[in-house]
């Protein structure tokens, strides 16, 4: 067995109760529930090996959280198997659990009154690590994510950039060959996300520990990944090489302009105009987007700005959901 | 051992919260001192109308009052907020950390939040069982004092294990959030001798939630009541309530991690 | 828009919010009920063992808690849970910039929602307690029981107002819970929750005389029962809306006093 991570054909369906609004569906409800099958994840299989960097990425409610979930062990799947470490993760052997690390973006796991300094403490009686290994590998996060002026504030009183660096220490004490990662940069400012992004390559190269993190911004995954999966609708839609990735989806940009007053300009001489959220009649001030090719997205912006009254002026990444969608049309 | 490192730890971290909110630990004292006040006020008005209270004299009845505080002790250092702690936790989704640490998560969930300052309430219950004793004029032999403990404790982890299957009931029925008020409620009925209330109550407090089983059979004990067939017995449903819970407990876990079987 | 409309409308939404939270109300009911009924049992116990205390039999005992009960219900004000934290948080700000007084409207309306949504599941509940208990009520009349009705809206006002009073502390402490206890174990005594006040030690009795609690539950469930002479209840009556103006004014002085320095502090 020399796969760290093995999915094979990972299904989870959960049942949830309908129920429409209004007083009258409220007391039916009462009496009778509706259940509707929703297929979080549906046959997923994939193989990592020890000291890859790997991204799930996908839009949200793609499914890439339950398949975390299902692989850290927290959630047992409805059918298929899984093996990580060669363990079956949901039965959560301690074995297991000392040497695997599941680090929520969204979730905090240390208290927010006391230093984080007291929260490593508790979590070195937890995973019973000894004095001297446990002062070394303290030394070792310190060094890569600058720990020592975060460690005697209360958690409380740290900027979310901060608090997740900590937060990822805490996860790391017991040195752990196995990293799930879910959402990591999610709500950090950039140059947060960017050191973020830093240590966790550093880390896998120092000490080869296989990481597995999703996440919806595109930046994360370029950054660390060479090898992508792409979940939507629960199901696998794509693994391999970042590369052949960006080949396979036409890169491109969405230019948005709020025009300084009304024109009667018609935007598809630059690009494909994308309808807009916001209100079409009012021509002025909102907001129009064109879709160009992301090379010539300099260049067009320069002609719009040359030959258009233009307010402001944005240059913005596609949503993921357009661009999975747009790439996977099924 | 390891168990009691991780103890060690919890107990430290919990500390260091209440170091960090010196008034209000100050506070609290002072409203405990309060009302321990106006518990034995209470036991004096009633006593300047009666001799006896459901055949006990006053001396038991301050007896009872310290079983009472240790109870209450157990209940404020552990069970009322771990309650809120889990609760939250399901809430947030927290628990999943909890999960994934290599330790038990009953064990966790029991003792990761800690009111330290209550301690007092334990010294407190032991300094009233003193005086209650010889206060009563209970001649109580070695044997009486023994049982009377031994059913203290024993007492104490069945009522914790009914609060193990009602926080576990919350993976069943996932808005419930009361799922502790009952025995937070009941819990007043065991300042009094069980055998002043109506049939009713008293058996509710003894069989459903069993608040007297915790605080008027050790007393019983002491007032040698009870033979050593009935304190074993005692002991027994004890550690059989124990073990039920903890399979709740298990059962409940493989809910939450949606286990089909 | 009127003031009538106003209160309609916070009734409105006060009412659909602590419809959702109806699991919570029975759990709370059963939680308030549990005290009473232990000192019942406490004082039947003691009355069925020696005759009667004081000249109260155990059946006296009985229809004074189960009286209690009601009067309780109808008396008693969570001001400080509707309060409290919007202080603490600093979101009574934005009330505070409305044209309305926040306790005088929100607050009491609050109450009398709560009140209403309570007594729905109260009733029956009560009347399982008159099913195990067996009272006799002999001694009632409808006479009594509208003589008794000022007392009771008398009480909820006094009690009103003291709740609104140390809700105020919530402008300086963060320990206002604390206060509110502490308050609440004397209030206990005084107002005749613990025990009537006829058991109560002498000097007990004479100071409550003066003392605005006992118009919470003692003197309503006096008059219902009958139990109280006709001149004592106008003396109380007297002394309780002397209390009344005297509260008022102390609100009025610590509101004025909180918002000020709430206005100063910030949030």
């Amino acid at each position: 067995m020399t796969q760290t991570i093995e999915a094979s054909f990972l299904t989870k369906t959960y049942q949830v109760s309908e129920r429409e609004g209004g007083f009258a569906a409220a007391v039916g409800g009462f009496f009778k529930r509706k259940f509707k099958d929703v297929h979080a994840v549906q046959g997923v299989s994939f193989k990592i090996e020890p000291g890859e960097v790997v991204g799930f990425l996908g839009p949200n409610g793609a499914g890439k959280t339950t398949t975390l979930k299902m692989l850290s062990g927290l959630l047992h799947p409805t059918s298929g198997q899984a093996r990580v470490l060669g363990f079956t993760p949901w039965e959560r052997k301690h074995d297991y659990l000392r040497a695997m690390t599941l680090v929520m973006g969204q979730r905090s796991r240390l208290s927010w009154d006391i230093p984080a300094a007291d929260s490593f403490l508790l979590n070195q009686a937890i995973y019973r690590l000894e004095d001297a290994q446990f002062k070394q590998t303290l030394k070792e996060l310190d060094d890569l994510l600058e720990l020592s002026p975060l460690m005697k504030k209360p958690v409380r009183n740290l900027s979310l950039g901060e608090r997740m660096k900590v937060e990822l220490a805490a996860g790391l004490l017991h040195r752990p060959r196995v990293l799930f990662l879910d959402e990591p940069t999610i709500g950090l400012d950039i140059t947060a996300q960017a050191h973020i992004r830093e240590f966790l390559k550093e880390y896998n190269r120092r000490t080869g520990a296989t990481v597995l993190l999703t996440s919806h911004y595109m930046a994360d995954v370029t950054a660390l990944c060479e090898r992508v999966i792409l979940i939507h609708h629960g199901r696998l839609k794509y693994d391999g090489s970042l590369n052949d990735l960006s080949h396979r989806i036409a890169p491109f940009k969405l230019i948005g302009v709020a025009l300084g007053s009304p024109c009667p300009c018609d935007l598809s001489l630059y690009g494909t105009p994308v309808a807009s959220d916001g209100d079409d009649e009012e021509q002025a001030g909102s907001k129009q987007y064109v879709q160009v090719p992301a090379a010539q997205a300099a260049a067009i912006t320069a002609r719009m700005l040359a030959d258009l009254p233009i307010h402001d002026l944005t240059i913005e990444d596609p949503p993921i959901e357009d661009v999975i969608e747009r790439a996977f049309a099924e | 051992m390891h168990t009691l490192n991780l103890l060690k730890a919890f107990f430290k971290v919990n500390l260091q919260m209440a170091l960090a909110y010196r008034v209000d630990t100050l506070v609290n004292i002072l409203l405990e001192v309060f009302t321990l006040g106006w518990e034995l006020l209470a036991l004096n008005i009633i006593f300047s109308n009666t001799p006896m209270l459901g055949g006990w004299n006053l001396g038991e009845l301050v007896t009872l009052l310290g079983v009472f505080h240790l109870v209450n002790a157990l209940m404020n250092i552990l069970i009322w907020p771990n309650t809120e702690k889990f609760n939250r936790a399901v809430r947030d989704g927290t628990l999943d950390y909890t999960l994934l640490q290599p330790a038990g998560s009953m064990f966790l969930v029991t003792f990761s939040s800690m009111v330290i300052w209550r301690v007092w309430d334990l010294a407190l219950g032991l300094v009233l069982m003193v005086v209650g004793v010889n206060l009563s004029g209970v001649q109580a032999g070695p044997l009486q004092l023994a049982s009377f403990l031994l059913l203290a404790v024993t007492g104490s982890l069945i009522l914790y294990s009914l609060w193990i299957v009602m926080i576990a009931a919350t993976f069943w029925f996932t808005k419930f959030d009361n799922n502790v008020t009952i025995l937070q409620a009941l819990l007043d009925t065991g300042r009094y001798p069980s055998s002043v209330y109506p049939l009713w109550l008293r058996t509710i407090i003894t069989f459903i939630v069993p608040i007297a089983v915790a605080t008027t059979v050790p007393v019983q004990a002491l007032r040698g009541e009870l033979g050593f067939w009935q304190v074993l017995l005692f002991v027994a449903i004890s550690a059989a309530s124990f073990f039920l819970a903890t399979l709740v407990w298990k059962a409940g876990i493989k809910k939450y991690s949606g286990a089909s079987s | 828009m009127s003031l009538l409309n106003i209160y309609l409308r916070f009734w409105q939404v006060n009412w659909a919010e602590q419809w959702q939270y109806r699991a919570n109300l029975l759990m709370y009911l059963f939680y308030w009920l549990v005290s009473p009924v232990v000192y019942l049992s406490v004082w039947v116990s003691i009355a069925n063992s020696q005759g009667s205390v004081r000249g109260l039999t155990a059946n006296d005992f009985i229809t004074y808690y189960l009286t209690l009960l009601i009067v309780d219900q109808l008396t008693s004000e969570i001001t400080i849970h509707l309060i409290a934290y919007n202080i603490q948080d600093g979101t009574l700000a934005g009330e505070l910039l409305r044209p309305v007084h926040p306790i005088f409207t929100r607050a009491v309306i609050d109450n009398l929602a709560f009140k209403a949504l309570n007594l729905m599941a109260f009733v029956p509940i009560w009347a399982v307690l008159f099913g195990l208990f067996r009272p006799d009520y002999a001694g009632v009349t409808p006479g009594s029981v509208l003589l008794a009705l000022p007392a009771v809206v008398l009480g909820f006002a006094l009690n009103f107002l003291m709740g609104a009073t140390v809700t105020c502390m919530a402008f300086w402490t963060t320990r206002v819970y604390s206060v509110s206890q502490f308050i609440n174990l004397v209030v206990i005594l005084l107002s005749g929750q613990f025990v009537p006040l006829q058991l109560m030690p002498p000097i007990v009795q004479q100071t409550a005389q003066f003392l605005p609690f006992q118009m919470l539950r003692y003197v309503p469930i006096e008059i219902i029962l009958n139990r109280l002479p006709l001149q004592d209840v106008w003396v109380d009556y007297a002394v309780s809306l002397a209390w009344l103006v005297i509260l008022f004014f102390i609100f009025r002085r610590a509101w004025a006093e909180g918002t000020k320095h709430f206005s100063s502090v910030g949030a």
